[in-house]
């Protein structure tokens, strides 16, 4: 079980998570919401060790994952929010590093990778330089690299952004089985409609704030409505409509 | 035979490679080597086996060149028959070991972004199951080993090729044995020290700054570090025949050289080395060392405050304060700036320019050359003057501002050529008319407007205080229209807007455009001058120039009038030329 518990961190004065406390289970694929700024990049750094929270611990089996980063990150595999790999190695360069940085055996990294590219269409391209890669074809890689090694929990930090239909099609229902094989699941986006279709249950953020936590089924039946309009009834008083008028008054000034 | 003695190594390195440490190693090589920073900008990765060949280069053209200093065929024919090799090699060794040490400090500033690990990299090799300790010694590993690699590379021409040349002379296999020996130890040493003092100054400046304010000053930095670099080039003209006094202690200035430690490092090991000199070795070593440890200690603690503390630096920079907006920057926009093409692009030029930190390191370059160059004639003008008004006709007084305009405005030529984001090129070819033909206007200004006020508040105030305003006026005039002329000259044809196209590959006619920059210089920096300074006393003598203005202004214009209207419209280059095209005869 992964458990975050009081995370709080501030950046010089400033609080980005204030008090944030969930816990995520075997089998649980659990969303995270929040418009931008809302706190969710930096709840996923805490939960990655990227950073240490201010105060609160995050904690993997009962242990805080601090004590001993390089085990938790042995069974962690992370989707970051951008995808800044090195343009110069090829895709296959790029996975058989990340694979022997892991400490994956040479024969079983081979094989895997070559049925893991296969599966993501890359197997031709695995000889280019990603530099030559589009936003998609990246995406692709850093997402073969998180669950190459089978790790037992996944962070997923908008993986969706620049896939094409086909392959966002087949990653949801990959987190859907991964979720089923009793893996652990963050996943954090802005798409309502993919939260709503693949997670078991979601955390709203707003200002580094929970704000509200429960399965996607309850929070929709509690407020009777769908989950992006309880996401907007929640988060903001946005007259999102109002909004969009206005820019178009905007443009037409002189 | 060879097989017996390659087999384990490659067995060995087979195995290490695929060990994390190693693959490491290899990832923080190749970073160094290919691109640095966070960006993914292409253009100037030129692959390291280019890149070392490069390096290697201007060594090996230096020693053959010197074949005609040490040719004994040639030395009989100017009538010396009896020479000291070691003696007459000094000079020649003091350049260079100031040569390896500008080559291998330039080579270590060029990749001052890639030496230590950044975002990326902390964003790729932080949540894998390694510790941050593992990546840092992987990095010093890869550091240390391109240390050795560029002092090796970057000598190794030099290092057969000199003692061969200076040898000639002599018939005994054991002097050209040791002279290699002795030469080898201070060039690649010179080397070690440069690469060390670059890779200190980047971690001091590390441990003590803040990641924001190391930022902004890292690049005044490394223009600062250039700019040292080409003045000890420039010593090696001056310095030898300093150190070459027989007697006496030698000038305290030396000590701030330490190409000066490494000659005398030189001199002492062949037992030719005066006390002074001997002095001045014994600091060599010791520096090394001493340099390496501030090195490996500035490097761990700007380590520490800067990489492990990346997620937080990123979080914390998303808000920045708007700009100030400069009046004069305003008011100069508004006289300069006429239409819609211009009101956008140039200030684009501008600010790629100003914030590019690889237009701003080549321009800094070119600058300190530039400097240097001028800080010379200051002193040649000062040297043989009885007083200030003499001086201040002087010709070599006269051709400062000509040699800083000159170098201005070739250098913006140059770094209108490297590009800057070719992936953002589709706004311009969004909205530009290919057929308006703006943009030598374009590229004009933005030459213009930095070129001549800066040579105008040097030549203009400076003249007025010294020789009246008459003079002074005079001399700017010539000095603004000369570098009208000079900046339509460098601009004939030009048909890009600055930083749009890939790096223009090296062609046949590249040696001809270089002589021909080299032959501009000479009548524009130092024929000019001396014109204007015999003109001066008689300013009608001016009207002889008027010729040769009108052939500068006709010639350009007649070849952009006579161009034909497919070479007239603007162009975007952006695939990437090869630099060594294969002739894959196989196939």
């Amino acid at each position: 079980m992964l458990e975050a518990v009081h995370l709080t961190k501030r950046y010089a004065s400033l609080p980005a998570v204030q008090d944030l406390s969930f816990s995520l289970h075997s089998g649980m694929v659990l969303g995270c919401l929040g418009p931008n700024g809302s706190g969710k990049s930096t709840t996923v750094k805490m939960l990655t060790g990227l950073l240490e929270p201010t105060r609160g611990v995050v904690q993997f089996d009962g242990h805080n994952i601090q004590d001993n980063l390089q085990a938790y990150r042995k069974r962690l595999g992370y989707v970051p929010e951008e995808a800044h790999l090195y343009p110069y190695l090829t895709g296959w360069e790029y996975l058989e590093m990340v694979g022997t940085l892991r400490g994956m055996a040479p024969h079983t990294l081979g094989i895997k990778l070559d049925s893991l590219l296969e599966l993501f269409s890359l197997h031709p391209h695995r000889h280019a330089s990603i530099g030559t890669y589009s936003k998609g074809m990246r995406q692709r890689i850093l997402l073969i690299a998180a669950i190459m090694d089978n790790p037992d929990i996944f962070i997923f930090d908008e993986p969706l952004s620049g896939l094409d239909v086909a392959s966002a099609l087949i990653f949801k229902n990959l987190v859907q089985a991964l979720g089923q094989q009793g893996k652990l699941v963050f996943y954090c986006s802005h798409v309502l409609e993919v939260v709503e279709k693949v997670c078991s249950d979601v955390l709203i953020l707003r200002k580094g704030v929970v704000i509200a936590q429960d399965s996607v089924a309850n929070i929709g039946q509690i407020l009777g409505q769908s989950l992006e309009n309880t996401f907007l009834h929640l988060v903001d008083d946005l007259d999102t409509m109002n909004v969009a008028r206005d820019i178009v008054e905007v443009m037409k000034a002189a | 035979m060879i097989n017996l003695l390659t087999d384990p190594i490659r067995h060995w390195w087979g195995y290490y490679r695929q060990r994390p440490f190693g693959r490491l190693v290899q990832l923080f090589v190749a970073r160094i080597f290919r691109a640095g920073g966070d960006s993914d900008m292409e253009g100037l990765d030129l692959g390291m086996g280019l890149v070392l060949t490069l390096l290697a280069l201007p060594g090996g053209f230096v020693s053959i060149l010197l074949l005609d200093k040490y040719g004994t065929l040639l030395q009989w024919m100017r009538g010396t028959l009896e020479v000291d090799p070691l003696l007459m090699s000094v000079p020649d060794e003091y350049f260079f070991i100031v040569l390896s040490m500008t080559v291998t400090g330039t080579a270590a500033v060029w990749r001052w972004d890639a030496i230590f690990p950044d975002r990326r990299d902390y964003m790729n090799l932080v949540p894998l199951p390694i510790s941050t300790r593992t990546i840092f010694f992987a990095n010093l590993v890869a550091v240390l080993f391109l240390a050795g690699l560029i002092a090796l590379d970057v000598n190794a021409a030099s290092c057969i090729l000199f003692p061969m040349v200076v040898g000639a002379t002599q018939s005994k296999f054991l002097f050209f044995a040791k002279f290699a020996a002795v030469h080898a130890v201070g060039v690649v040493l010179a080397s070690v020290f440069s690469f060390l003092a670059v890779f200190s100054m980047l971690g001091l400046l590390m441990a003590l700054l803040p990641p924001r304010a190391f930022r902004r000053l890292s690049a005044y930095m490394r223009g600062v570090v250039v700019v040292y670099l080409v003045t000890l080039l420039c010593t090696s003209f001056a310095v030898p025949n300093k150190l070459l006094r027989p007697k006496g202690a030698l000038p305290s200035w030396t000590l701030l050289f330490p190409s000066c430690w490494f000659l005398s490092l030189c001199q002492s090991l062949r037992g030719r080395a005066s006390p002074a000199l001997m002095e001045l070795a014994r600091l060599a070593l010791p520096g090394i060392a001493a340099l390496t440890v501030a090195a490996l200690g500035c490097y761990a603690i700007g380590y520490h405050r800067h990489f492990v503390r990346i997620p937080e630096i990123a979080e914390a920079a998303m808000t920045a304060s708007a700009p100030r907006r400069s009046r004069a920057g305003a008011l100069l926009a508004r006289l300069v700036l006429r239409t819609p093409f211009q009101k956008g692009c140039l200030p684009f030029v501008w600010k790629t320019m100003v914030r590019s930190e690889v237009h701003r390191l080549v321009l800094t370059a070119i600058g300190g050359l530039g400097l240097v160059l001028a800080s010379q004639a200051l002193m040649n003008a000062f040297a043989g003057a009885k007083s200030w008004h003499q001086a201040a006709r002087s010709p070599e007084a006269l051709s400062i501002p000509f040699i800083l305009s000159f170098l201005i405005i070739i250098g913006l030529r140059i770094i209108f050529e490297i590009p800057v984001e070719l992936g953002s090129n589709w706004i311009f070819q969004l909205m530009l008319d290919p057929d308006r033909q703006e943009w030598q206007s374009l590229a004009r200004k933005a030459v213009l407007t930095l070129a001549l006020p800066l040579v105008v508040i040097i030549a203009f105030p400076a003249y007025a205080y010294l020789e009246g305003l008459r003079i002074a006026f005079l001399h700017t005039l010539l000095l603004g229209i000369w570098s009208v002329l000079l900046t339509n000259i460098v601009l004939t044809r030009f048909r890009k807007v600055p930083f749009t196209c890939t790096l223009p590959i090296f062609k046949q006619h590249s040696i001809v455009l270089l002589l021909a920059v080299c032959f501009g210089y000479v009548l524009y920096a130092i024929s000019t001058p001396e014109y204007e300074s015999s003109a001066l006393a008689q300013p009608l003598r001016m009207i002889g120039l008027a010729p040769v203005a009108a052939a500068a202004w006709f010639i350009p214009h007649h070849l952009d009038k006579s161009a034909i209207d497919i070479e007239r419209k603007l162009i975007f280059e952006e695939t990437a030329t090869r630099t060594i095209e294969a002739l894959r005869l196989g196939e």
